[in-house]
């Protein structure tokens, strides 16, 4: 604990804000990082999707609609069952971590996970059926932009691609998608799912405190991202789109 | 585009990570002139701050128009002629900035403050995110020579780049470098490189700029003679790994302030702090006072005990190590065999914590020479060697010299002259000396500072009125004291209707100004209080807020927090409630004005009414308080009365203390108490708030040993049996006795300090005998009010909080700061005092007073003169003189000098005289007239002349008599 | 000992040449506007929102006369009446078989849909239910056809032809369902000396062609007699092949098969699944099936 409270005052001290307006890593404030993506890399699940951002590498897996897997109190009778698991590579921090099981952190980024996509997904299509998501990455924010692209790969219709990102609140500015050592530096703040075309917030999470005058420049910072992370998707997901029907 | 940077990191467990970076380079970065029209520049960026035609000071080096862009060490060591204003259009890369940061902060934080000065023309250049400036370490390349690279690379890009300007005269790019090697490349690449000496040299217009080059030659050129005298440092990696080991101790030079060739460092260790001396040129091995050094112990046969004996450096030629080998002997010689204690040698630095030293210029015996030795005021730092052509100049003045090195072939270390201050004796001078010299920052509010003030002219906007009470209608009222500018407190007092009685203090909502984090408040937590000297004010905050907009003065709106507690008629508090508001008093007044309408019985408006409302709950307040144990203690307080044209004192005069100075601090104490109550109850992990130690017992033995030898007894076993005791302890022959038993006490009692509520657990005000005590009602000139000004609005949901608010490390290392920053105003007012009572007494002459004792000492005794409430030693050894027969009793205390005895509280008579033998430490000489001792005269010629001065005192004790 | 081959990662660049394609196509991707006119009518992978009509899945748009659908790339397989299917046996219940077959709830086997040893025409008892796992127990595999689709999307099979029934010896192969040709039939003896069944849902089953069918079982008993080493090969010879058209994305029929057959017969088996190779093959099939077309 105080190790932690030591490395964020070192941080502090490097400033994240160059007196020119550059960030840690070059970017200004409300730039994202860049982007990589792919989509259907694993032929055996129905869905998939990889995405990089900067350094955080997100894979993303969807199994369904399919029936339901154990009791059948679970399935419903009007939608489908959408299930979640967001998991942490061990090797996905600067330190090799020891798999913690299934619970923990990996639960609760779940459950935010679900909650973004159950915005977005049309499960009333599919009923007494189940969607199994699997997010395997760093970072909750790209897990869930990667894991609506698996959903969308698998053909599954979607209201909206729902793109997420993350604002953090440095020294009054606002910064847009920060990285690692940002995070590290001032805490995650805030994550927002976006709905892009329709402008809806499927999931807005603030899990830093941030003043009420703040708040709106880190929401628009960080629904910025979404928005610039939406166009960089676009452009790819039309790309490979008409490479694929190409093919077909 | 983009690129990641890898690099291995160890982390605090030991473990060896892989820390992987994104590192994005641009191209939308402007090269920062003016001229330029290829750049991309985004609408919302400043303008380029480079000149198209840069201005600046000629150089014959260089006749065309030029920017400059000096390397890292040029930055570091030559940071005060880049401020010189004749030095502008230099660019900063930001490799050099980030090297820069890692070195030295203070240095770093000068220069970002140069570039935010827009005429001087600098320009900071991202080359690092850079397309075309960045670079990749090589296999093999250290990173210093990494970065060297980095920035020539950046030089020929603004070569070529500025070549593209389409103007009739190119502008030059200019590389500053003191390294040789990498200037050798630099021109190997077909750059312009010049060392900064010889640019400097260069500048025709200026060559007083010359002397403040820093002499660092890197190598070659040797000093005077090539002999090395001191012993290499160890690299700081084998000092880290010798640390580690226990091979070497660590901890803080101090250098003795009578012996130059004796230090102690104390060892940071976790368990106990350790003492090891240090003796001897060689062993001490250049390192400065305060400085962070690595120690080796020594074998213990070769340990050694302090010496007692004073040496001053005071060698004018610099080849006399032979006679510093004698002069080391004698030390030895003089050991007392009994008392060795841990003696070891310094092996190495670890951190220099060289400032600015403030000193005199012993000017070379040689004529025309331009090496001179220079003086610091402060014995414990060696004399340093400059190089000036000013030196006639700057002779007889108070100079200020930064340290450059130390190299291992000479005696002294080198620096350069930084700044001339002004004749030594000189009131202006002498102040900036002394808060130089208590590192009380007092510089000019920097642009950034300023740029987060208000807008002239302010008013309160509906924005402002949020979680806010109107309190204008309320008659409130200020009392201060004259002069003041700075109100920042204000009462009111009105009955409501149940019959219960409300009072209000409202203080200046200064943290309504001061936002967390901006460049204000990093201001102002540095300078952590107002400093009050004789005849200046170091303001805390820029003077638009302390003596305009948080001041409170009478019939203006102001912003205020206020503190309203609804009492009964025994002054029990009921209610007590927070709320920002706004107020508009109805009255500044004085202590002595409020006293004249308290008792003038034909007043009776709403003012005079609610102030003796106050009054008379205060005096109840105070009784209870003085029942539960507070101290009243008193020390002497001075005040000059100043020439209103001259500013020099042409009389002192005691503070005299009225019923509504304790009215007034007795509401504000309540404040503080209810605003720390409050606080630690909504914060207890990271509440600020102040505490007062009760003293260890031991502190009171030289209290009860004197009030003993008046056949008084004092009992310290608790704070409420002092104070008791204190107030029985009175002597109807001797009224001044009571006064002085307390001015003794003061002096047993421990430092008040701020500190954080999660870190300590002993809340304790021993002299207030509270439970709990804050800082709540001078925001104006102390920090630590506005962080508890801060917490409280958040506790009331007023304000936002932020991180640094609820941190609760960073708050107790705010409170070290504001605990060093207190007492170094402390020492900076009495420093202040102590310059105006030498001014006094050197317009007045010698005159002899009436004295009292307080200490007596093994040699001398302390002596407080009432009249000035100057506090002075009698020594009775003097150099040159026979030393008379001394006989110490410690039991009484007194102390015999050959037939004379003297006890604590004799009254004396001493002669009081100025010695300005010493231009740079001149100081206020006491020499005892009565009783006589033999041996001891005072000269004759002087004694006659005081007489006549006296007269009105000896009256007066002919009549007690 | 065994020789490993390594391969390092090498950029993929699409290999197959293709066919001019026709005029441009409308792709949309979810959440993109395909139309605001108001007189279409909403199909599969749309939705409307106010006036607007939007893509729910990311595809090509289709329009049939008002009808306007986005048809997605993959997707789980949706069943037609008449499909032939292969599945997989997950559960068995009273009088009815659970059976995956890739489909996005899983198909129902009823006891009363599949023929029982013993003649066609017999009463199903109770001793026919006790004894249903004899017949076909979890993990058989099946061949069957689509009888009728229930309302909640779940497909009802049958398998009351000789053609159907439990799958013995073979191999598996499990591809996307749009790469399925239909045809009219979807049961081939390859002239190679393997059949296959191309299960419109993307199951293909790859068997030895065996010389005559016991038609008194009911299809319902293996035959567990050693299959010989070549016929071995061949299965697994048109296994990879099949994988190699499949990662080339190109329909899979008797004719594209057998002519990839044909063009990997100059490669060992295990080679076939090399990149390199396996581009090789699916282009000289593809020129084959070309030329085919005219």
């Amino acid at each position: 604990k105080r190790g932690l409270y030591r490395k964020r005052r070192g941080l502090y001290r490097e400033g994240l804000l160059s007196d020119d307006g550059f960030r840690l890593d070059g970017r200004r404030p409300r730039e994202i990082r860049s982007l990589r993506m792919r989509l259907g890399l694993f032929p055996r699940a129905d869905g998939s999707a990889y995405i990089e951002q900067g350094n955080t590498k997100v894979v993303a897996l969807v199994y369904g609609p399919r029936e339901v897997r154990g009791p059948r109190s679970r399935s419903a009778p009007d939608q489908a069952v959408l299930r979640c698991r967001f998991s942490l590579a061990p090797f996905s921090g600067p330190e090799r971590r020891r798999p913690r099981g299934g619970e923990g952190r990996g639960s609760d980024l779940a459950l935010r996970l679900q909650q973004s996509l159950e915005a977005a997904v049309l499960t009333h299509l599919y009923p007494r059926s189940q969607i199994d998501v699997y997010s395997d990455g760093s970072h909750c924010c790209t897990g869930t932009t990667a894991a609506a692209l698996a959903v969308l790969d698998a053909g599954i219709p979607l209201r909206d691609v729902v793109c997420a990102g993350s604002a953090a609140l440095a020294e009054g500015t606002a910064l847009t998608d920060p990285n690692g050592a940002e995070e590290a530096a001032v805490g995650p703040g805030l994550a927002l799912a976006l709905l892009p075309a329709s402008g809806l917030l499927a999931l807005v999470q603030l899990s830093a405190r941030v003043p009420c005058e703040r708040l709106e420049p880190v929401m628009e910072a960080a629904a910025d991202g979404c928005r610039e992370l939406h166009r960089a998707l676009d452009r790819e997901l039309r790309r490979s789109l008409r490479e694929r029907h190409g093919e077909v | 585009m983009q690129t990641s940077r890898t690099f291995v990191k160890r982390t605090r467990a030991g473990a060896v990570v892989k820390v992987v970076r994104e590192h994005y380079l641009r191209d939308d970065i402007p090269c920062g002139a003016a001229a330029c029209r290829r750049c991309p520049l985004r609408p919302d960026a400043p303008a380029p701050s480079l000149e198209t035609q840069p201005g600046g000071a000629a150089s014959s080096l260089c006749p065309g128009p030029h920017y400059l862009l000096p390397d890292t060490n040029v930055l570091l060591h030559q940071i005060d002629i880049l401020e010189d204003p004749v030095i502008k259009n230099v660019v900063v890369l930001q490799t050099v900035l980030q090297e820069l940061r890692n070195r030295s902060i203070p240095v770093y934080k000068r220069i970002r403050d140069v570039i935010q000065t827009p005429e001087k023309h600098f320009y900071s250049f991202t080359n690092e995110h850079h397309r075309e400036t960045y670079i990749e370490q090589k296999k093999g390349e250290t990173s210093n020579d990494r970065n060297d690279r980095a920035i020539r690379v950046a030089v020929k890009w603004y070569s070529e780049h500025l070549k593209k300007i389409e103007d009739e005269e190119k502008i030059q790019v200019i590389f500053l470098t003191n390294d040789r090697i990498n200037k050798e490349k630099a021109l190997e690449e077909g750059i312009t490189a010049y060392t900064c000496e010889e640019y400097i040299k260069s500048l025709v217009a200026n060559p007083e700029l010359v002397d403040r080059l820093a002499c660092v030659s890197d190598e070659g050129k040797e000093i005077e003679s090539g002999k090395v005298i001191f012993p290499e440092h160890i690299p700081l990696s084998k000092l880290q790994q010798g640390i580690k080991s226990g091979n070497y101790l660590q901890g803080t030079y101090r250098a003795s302030r009578d012996n130059y060739l004796e230090a102690t460092v104390w060892v940071h260790g976790d368990a106990e702090e350790k003492e090891i001396i240090i003796q001897g040129l060689k062993h001490l091995n250049r390192a400065v006072h305060e400085d962070i050094v690595a120690v080796e112990l020594l074998p213990k046969g070769e340990w050694v005990s302090l010496s007692s004996v004073v040496l001053q450096d005071d060698g004018q030629n610099e080849d006399d190590i032979e006679t510093e080998e004698e002069k080391e002997n004698i030390l030895k010689t003089s050991v007392s065999k009994d008392m060795l204690r841990p003696t070891g040698k310094v092996v190495g630095i670890i951190k220099r914590n060289w400032r600015p030293l403030c000193g005199m210029l012993s000017k070379s015996e040689i004529k025309e020479a331009r090496r001179h030795l220079f003086t610091p005021a402060d014995r414990r730092i060696p004399r340093i060697r400059i190089e000036t052509r000013q030196a006639d100049k700057l002779e007889g003045q108070r100079i200020i010299v930064a340290i450059d090195g130390w190299p291992r072939n000479s005696r002294y270390p080198n620096g350069h002259f930084v700044k001339n201050l002004g004749s030594a004796g000189d009131k202006e001078t002498e102040t900036e000396v002394l808060l130089l010299e208590h590192d009380v920052p007092h510089q000019p509010f920097s642009q950034a500072v300023l740029s987060c003030l208000p807008k002239m002219p302010w008013s309160i906007t509906e924005q402002d009125m949020k979680h806010r009470e109107d309190l204008r209608h309320l008659c409130i009222c200020s009392v201060d004291p004259p002069g003041c500018t700075d109100i920042d407190d204000a009462l009111h007092c009105r009955e409501i209707e149940n019959g219960n009685i409300e009072v209000g203090v409202h203080i200046a909502d200064v943290s309504h100004f001061i936002r967390p984090g901006n460049a204000l408040d990093e201001e102002s937590v540095k300078r952590g209080t107002t400093v009050y000297l004789c005849e200046k004010r170091i303001d805390m905050v820029p003077e638009l807020l302390s003596s305009n907009l948080c001041s409170l003065r009478s019939d203006v709106d102001r912003l205020a927090f206020s503190c309203i507690w609804e009492m009964n008629h025994k002054a029990e508090i009921l209610k007590t409630r927070f709320t920002k508001s706004v107020i508009k008093s109805k009255a500044s007044l004085t202590y002595a004005e409020a006293q004249m309408r308290i008792d003038s019985a034909t007043m009776n408006d709403d003012i005079t009414t609610s102030l003796r409302k106050l009054n008379k709950l205060a005096k109840i307040m105070k009784k209870r308080r003085i029942d539960n144990g507070a101290l009243t203690l008193s020390s002497p307080e001075v005040r000059f009365h100043m020439d209103s044209e001259t500013h020099d004192p042409i009389d002192l005069q005691t503070k005299e203390l009225k019923e509504t100075n304790s009215m007034v601090e007795e509401f504000m104490l309540l404040a503080n108490i209810s605003v720390a109550q409050k606080i630690h109850s909504e914060f207890p992990e990271f509440a600020l708030l102040r505490k007062h130690p009760a003293p260890p017992p031991s502190n009171y033995d030289i209290l009860v040993k004197a009030a003993k030898s008046k056949n008084l007894e004092i009992k310290t076993d608790s704070a409420k049996a002092l104070a008791e005791s204190l107030d029985k302890a009175e002597s109807p022959t001797f009224p001044y006795l009571n006064t002085l038993l307390r001015i003794l006490t003061t002096r047993c009692m421990m430092q008040a300090v701020y500190f954080c509520s999660g870190m300590d657990n002993d809340f304790h005000h021993y002299g207030l005998a509270s439970p709990i005590y804050t800082h709540f009602t001078s925001p104006i000139r102390r920090y630590a009010d506005i962080i508890v000004h801060r917490l409280l609005a958040v506790a009331i949901g007023a304000d936002d909080t932020y991180p640094e608010l609820r941190d609760k490390h960073k708050i107790a290392d705010m409170c070290k700061n504001l605990n060093y920053r207190h007492k170094m105003a402390q020492y900076a007012q009495r420093a202040s005092v102590a310059f105006h009572t030498q001014l006094f007494f050197k317009s007045k002459g010698v005159v002899n007073e009436d004295a009292y004792i307080l200490f007596v000492r093994k040699n001398a005794i302390v002596v407080l003169i009432p009249k000035y409430g100057l506090e002075g030693t009698v020594f009775f050894e003097e150099k040159g003189k026979p030393t008379p027969r001394l006989d110490y009793n410690n039991e009484v205390p007194s102390l015999t000098v050959e037939d004379t005895t003297l006890c604590v509280f004799d009254k004396v008579k001493v002669n009081i005289m100025l010695d300005a033998s010493n231009i740079q430490h001149q100081k206020i000489q006491m020499v005892l007239v009565e009783p006589k001792i033999r041996g001891n005269d005072v000269p004759a010629n002087l004694s006659t002349e005081t007489s006549s001065n006296n007269e009105p005192e000896k009256k007066k004790r002919k009549l007690r008599k | 000992m065994a020789a490993v081959t390594m391969r390092l990662p090498v950029p993929r660049k699409p290999a197959v040449v293709r066919a001019p394609q026709g005029p441009e196509k409308h792709l949309v991707a979810p959440g993109d506007t395909i139309t605001t006119d108001t007189g279409y009518m909403r199909g599969h992978g749309t939705y409307v929102e106010g006036d607007k009509l939007i893509a729910s899945v990311a595809g090509v748009v289709e329009r049939v006369n008002k009808l306007i659908c986005v048809r997605a790339l993959n997707t789980r397989y949706n069943g037609e009446v008449g499909d032939v299917v292969v599945g997989r046996i997950t559960e068995v219940q009273q009088k009815r078989w659970k059976v995956e077959t890739y489909s996005r709830l899983d198909s129902v086997l009823l006891l009363s849909s599949i023929n029982l040893p013993g003649g066609e025409l017999r009463r199903r008892s109770i001793e026919d239910e006790l004894a249903m796992r004899d017949c076909l127990q979890e993990g058989d595999l099946i061949s069957a056809e689509v009888q009728s689709i229930f309302t909640d999307g779940a497909l009802s099979l049958h398998t009351r032809s000789l053609k159907y029934g439990k799958l013995s010896q073979g191999v598996l192969i499990q591809v996307s369902p749009s790469l399925v040709k239909r045809q009219k039939t979807h049961f081939h003896d390859l002239p190679c000396g393997a059949s296959v069944i191309l299960g419109n849902n993307g199951y293909i089953w790859i068997y030895p062609t065996s010389e005559q069918r016991d038609e008194e079982t009911g299809g319902f008993v293996t035959n567990l007699e050693p299959v010989s080493m070549s016929d071995r090969e061949v299965i697994s010879r048109v296994r990879n092949c099949i994988v190699a058209l499949v990662t080339h994305k190109l329909m899979l029929f008797d004719t594209s098969i057998l002519y990839c057959y044909e063009a990997s017969l100059p490669h060992q088996i295990k080679d076939i699944l090399k990149p390199e190779v396996m581009e090789q093959i699916v282009l000289e099939t593809q020129h084959r099936l070309l030329d085919l077309e005219g």
